[in-house]
């Protein structure tokens, strides 16, 4: 009788603890990322080296979120790989040499340890390298970084989608709505949990507005609606989220309440 | 989120990802429960059941403490 009273009181302390989670801390704590899938094409024949040479590529990727699959297809000229993720086309690679930093850049790599280092977001600003649109868009960010009361746990990045080391990183963003490649438009994308990037804003979409409601949606409390319908696209990065430090959300919520609604 | 890519005509009238018309239709987040002053009566009732229970119990004594001494006399 005792036991059970006990694991009655234990759950009921666990759920409440759950329910006043916030949604960036739960997204990191709990969602693990959606698996990319890797696949190698070709028309029925591959040579010894090709299959070595994809063996090396598969154990290389095997620590970040994708898998690596060979397929064989009637009707294709040449070999190729094709990035898969959630059953969506993402891109199309003609050689092994095509992958490299596929799944880790130095960029990635800061925005990963910014997320692990208890920070709200990461708000990463596609810039078109047109000044005079990535400008406007970037001031608004910045002065609405500054005025909010959350402003010192988001961390604001640039990248320009034509950048060459990042272009993995840059083509990755751009898939996650199936139109964002034919816009050329300055995107701000809100990354979070273990590197899940929102669909962005874009162009004049980057308002004071809608960056505090990006904003309220990281500081919400986790409720089951949004658990059970995440948005956003998981990019491929290395697997580290363990242990990551405690969310500094925490500690401006409870120093000011008001904050937490 | 609607991955597939909707035609639209212009960037102005792309459909806005679902997250943001979650929020600024305020969907996701917690509306705190309003508080309602309501008439608090809880201390005159109080008072009330307090004095009929003294009321009573001075009754029954005072009627038990008379029997015992008719008691006593007889």
């Amino acid at each position: 009788m005792k036991r059970k009273f006990f694991t009655i009181i234990l759950l009921a302390a666990l759920i409440s603890l759950a329910c006043t989670t916030r949604v960036s801390e739960w997204v990191l704590l709990n969602a693990r990322p959606n698996q990319y899938t890797l696949v190698y094409f070709h028309n029925g024949s591959v040579s010894e080296s090709v299959k070595k040479q994809n063996q090396k590529l598969a154990e290389g990727i095997s620590s970040s979120n994708i898998q690596f699959k060979t397929v064989s297809r009637q009707g294709i000229a040449e070999p190729y790989y094709g990035l898969y993720y959630e059953g969506r086309f993402f891109s199309k690679y003609k050689t092994v040499d095509d992958l490299r930093g596929l799944t880790s850049s130095p960029l990635r790599e800061k925005v990963a340890a910014e997320l692990m280092a208890g920070k709200l977001c990461v708000m990463l600003y596609l810039k078109t390298d047109n000044k005079e649109k990535d400008e406007k868009g970037l001031s608004t960010l910045r002065s609405t970084i500054e005025s909010s009361p959350f402003g010192k746990i988001i961390t604001v990045l640039e990248l320009s989608r034509n950048n060459s080391e990042e272009h993995h990183f840059a083509s990755l963003l751009l898939n996650v709505e199936d139109d964002l490649k034919d816009i050329q438009e300055p995107m701000l994308f809100g990354i979070f949990g273990r590197f899940k990037a929102l669909e962005p804003l874009l162009g004049r979409g980057i308002s004071e507005e809608n960056i505090n409601l990006m904003i309220d949606y990281f500081t919400a409390e986790c409720s089951c609606l949004i658990k059970d319908d995440l948005p956003g696209t998981d990019i491929l990065s290395l697997d580290q989220w363990e242990n990551p430090q405690t969310a500094l959300l925490n500690r401006i919520i409870d120093d000011n309440p008001t904050l937490g609604y | 989120m609607q991955k597939d890519t909707l035609s639209y005509d212009s960037l102005d009238s792309r459909p806005l990802p679902k997250w943001l018309i979650d929020q600024k239709s305020g969907v996701t987040s917690f509306q705190p429960e309003e508080i309602v002053m309501k008439e608090d009566h809880s201390l005159e009732i109080s008072f009330i059941v307090t004095g009929v229970f003294i009321i009573l119990l001075a009754a029954f004594i005072t009627l038990y403490l008379n029997k015992k001494h008719k008691n006593q006399v007889s």
